[in-house]
């Protein structure tokens, strides 16, 4: 098993039962629940904590509330869409109509998603032939197919070829499987309407029509033709019922003053009596759809040629459940009752569109992170990122005993780590740690931590670092010296080192054995893995400037103003080893 | 062959560049460096396989020299082992090779084959990772360890890659943007490196 690297994971305050509805009764008293609450030890293994717990680059903060927010509790809203392939931003317009792909020539291989690109199926021309005459076009021209360059699959493997190199969805959208042209709704509807008009003189009720041309009424049709039979058949039946018997048209029953609607309004207050009356009538003259004409597919649920095919094929033409959720769902589609289950049924996949997103604080409202609209730039004209607000906390060993199993910890021995905090504030913040003695959960290892509480300097700017940089050195060349005859020990209540706006404290811990066979059980997933729960102070002064009006009463006395964040996280040490 | 103390492990150029002396730079006259880039040993790069297809007569008056096969801006990272190729195309029907530019702030992991058109700014390229040809990444991309990218793939800003083939496994958090930047870990090596703070 490869050694675990150290982590740190921050809980965002969103996940904190203890917080949700303490602000209605803040002032009510305190129940016992309350302070057992707050006794209570956050416990990373607890299955809740899955969802709360994110590294430091993954959060965000608020400003005004003065809180983290992760991406489970903020609100996003898409600025821009565009494809992840060619770039272009597709106008929000365009989506409704289009859908949430790519309509120009970007496709993923059906097989194993790569990328595919428009090649011309001609065979290159002769190089030495065309050297001479430059400046020729390049004599490319159709048909082209689509290829993946990963696996080598090409859309003739589904009898597909395109006449222009150009707008492949487009064309794509026109051609079935094997390379014959798909008919649209709209084409099926004209070619039926005149077939009908050969067929008969009378307009023909769907019954009659059911009746007369029995062999044609099961038709197979694809899903945008079979959607677009039923809801012309639907509207036509809502038409012919609405008006009932008073004549008026259907679009006269909108009206606030026409009939339908007063009875409508009548009936939501008068218990539904008149409603039911009225529906019943409606109701009676409403029926099914009978015919494919109409919109009725009958499920064909006969397999046996799918499975006749499945003999003579071999496995590898037969599609795997990944290659079948990827398929784009396809109007062309003839058979809506199971997808197919062979690979010459496989389509290019339309890339799917991406999206530009900013954020919004859950609580205030406020933008939190609002990219540049432009595809084409990485800016952000907003973007409040944890890391420039609460320290960043990195874990490295200092004293580990050897273990049998390398990479792990000895149960048993203390082992020790260095914890590095670095301030990203401007202002000098004071940080207390709070830990529980042992461990939560089966294994309980024990945790010190030496140095609990400590002050760590502002993050001045490079310009002040490098006018300071002679007091800096000395600062970490005492410790530095410390280190040279080799007793650098950590000491209780002493940070270990401190820089320019960090400081490094040392944790030890004595990892709990995980001796099974006394409990009984199995090891659960990951519970090897040496978690310490740490609560988190940080406290700082800001200074409370004119701006600031809710504090204005206060502004004459005082300059500066206290302001704290505290938050649970969780430390990462390593695996246990086996004693 | 240099005058420079033998035992220094890196060249260290006027701009800054640290090229270790192992590294296997082919064609120097076509590669070009930002300044502040390192390249460990092993590291190849084959400026060598330039453009054989000289658009001379179409084509407005390119500045002379203007042959790079390979071109990397500054604070570019080439691990141990890695590669970096020019693509090949069929142009006009005969076969030529196309420039490698890559920007600023690039990590490439040890051991990682690159053939990409264009490499954007701040990217992290993984350990053994293969990127085929005329690929195009753009700025803050991670690609993991062991990735293969397929040629022509493009890989949109603010993605996180993985895979084989390779495919969009996340999105950058707007917190890890700092993490590209290599002006620290240019610091750690050379001749008279630093070590790393903290
Ligand atoms: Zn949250
Ligand atoms: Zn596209
Ligand atoms: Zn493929
Ligand atoms: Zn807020």
């Amino acid at each position: 098993m490869a050694p675990l690297t150290p982590y740190t994971y921050i809980q965002c305050p969103c996940s904190d039962a203890s917080t949700l509805g303490r602000q209605a009764d803040s002032n009510s008293p305190r129940s016992p629940d309350d302070d057992e609450l707050d006794d209570r030890a956050f416990d990373p293994r607890a299955p809740r904590s899955n969802y709360s717990l994110y590294p430091l680059d993954y959060l965000n903060y608020c400003e005004d509330c003065q809180q983290i927010r992760c991406p489970r509790c903020v609100a996003e809203e898409i600025v821009t869409y565009f494809c992840p392939n060619c770039l272009f931003e597709v106008p929000s317009s365009n989506l409704k109509s289009e859908g949430n792909r790519c309509t120009r020539s970007c496709f993923q291989c059906p097989i194993c998603i790569g990328p595919l690109s428009v090649t011309s199926i001609e065979s290159p021309p002769d190089p030495s032939l065309l050297a001479a005459p430059d400046g020729a076009p390049a004599p490319h021209s159709g048909p082209y197919i689509l290829t993946c360059s990963y696996c080598n699959w090409s859309s003739t493997e589904i009898g597909i070829k395109f006449d222009k190199s150009n707008s492949i969805h487009a064309q794509l959208v026109k051609l079935n499987n094997g390379g014959t042209t798909r008919l649209t709704a709209k084409e099926h509807r004209e070619r039926r309407k005149e077939a009908s008009q050969d067929r008969l003189a009378g307009p023909p009720s769907a019954l009659a029509a059911a009746a007369s041309n029995g062999g044609e009424n099961n038709e197979e049709l694809d899903l945008e033709t079979q959607f677009a039979n039923l809801k012309s058949f639907y509207q036509s039946q809502l038409a012919d019922a609405a008006p009932g018997g008073s004549g008026l048209s259907s679009l006269n029953d909108l009206g606030f003053s026409s009939p339908t609607s007063l009875s409508r309004i009548m009936s939501l207050y008068t218990g539904g009596t008149v409603h039911n009356s009225r529906n019943k009538s409606r109701t009676g003259t409403m029926r099914e759809a009978l015919i494919s004409d109409e919109g009725l597919q009958i499920a064909s649920l006969d397999e046996s040629a799918a499975i006749q095919h499945l003999h003579s094929i071999d496995y590898s033409e037969t599609i795997t459940t990944e290659q079948s959720t990827n398929q784009p769902p396809h109007l062309g589609e003839v058979h809506p009752h199971g997808t197919s289950r062979f690979a010459s049924s496989l389509r290019p996949i339309p890339y799917l569109l991406r999206t530009k997103r900013s954020k919004r604080c859950p609580v205030c409202r406020h933008i939190i992170s609002k990219p540049e609209a432009k595809v084409a730039t990485t800016r952000f004209r907003i973007k409040l990122v944890a890391s420039a607000y609460i320290p960043t906390i990195t874990i490295r060993p200092l004293n580990i005993p050897s273990s049998s199993t390398p990479g792990t910890l000895p149960p048993l021995q203390p082992s020790q780590f260095i914890l590095t905090f670095q301030n990203p504030r401007f202002e000098t913040i004071n940080v207390t740690l709070a830990t529980p003695a042992k461990t939560p959960g089966r294994f309980s290892s024990k945790v010190t931590v030496l140095c609990p509480q400590f002050e760590i300097d502002a993050n001045t700017d490079v310009w002040d670092e490098a006018l300071k940089d002679t007091s800096d050195k000395t600062k970490l060349r005492r410790r530095g010296a410390a280190g040279d005859d080799g007793t650098h020990q950590a000491e209780a209540g002493k940070i270990w080192e401190r820089g320019r706006n960090w400081v490094s404290i040392v944790v030890e811990v004595v990892p709990a054995s995980l001796r099974l066979d006394l409990l009984e059980a199995t090891a659960k997933e990951d519970e090897d893995v040496l978690e310490i729960p740490m609560f988190v102070r940080v406290e700082w002064e800001v200074d409370v400037g004119g701006d600031d009006v809710g504090t204005a009463p206060s502004r004459d006395k005082e300059q500066t103003e206290e302001r704290e964040l505290a938050y649970w996280c969780v430390l990462g040490l390593g695996r246990v080893g086996q004693a | 062959m240099s005058r420079r103390p033998p035992r220094g492990e890196y060249i260290e150029t006027d701009t800054g560049n640290k090229v270790a002396r192992k590294a296997n730079l082919v064609g120097t006259q076509n590669i070009m460096l930002g300044g502040k880039t390192v390249i460990q040993p092993e590291a190849m790069i084959r400026g060598d396989l330039a453009r054989s297809i000289h658009p001379s007569s179409s084509s407005s008056g390119a500045a002379p020299g203007s042959n790079t096969a390979v071109a990397i801006g500054r604070y570019c990272f080439l691990s141990r082992g890695c590669c970096l190729r020019p693509p090949g195309r069929l142009y006009k029907g005969a076969f030529t090779y196309t420039a490698l530019r890559v920007g600023d702030h690039v990590f490439i992991g040890p051991g990682s084959v690159i053939q990409a058109a264009s490499i954007g700014s701040h990217v992290h390229i993984g350990a053994n990772v293969v990127i085929g040809e005329l690929a195009i990444i753009k700025e803050y991309v991670k690609i993991l360890d062991g990735t293969v990218v397929p040629a022509n793939m493009v890989i949109p800003s603010f993605s996180i890659v993985a895979g084989q083939p390779a495919r969009v496994i996340g999105e950058l958090p707007e917190g890890g943007h700092e993490a590209f930047e290599l002006r620290e870990l240019y610091k750690t090596v050379g001749n008279n490196p630093q070590p790393a703070p903290s």
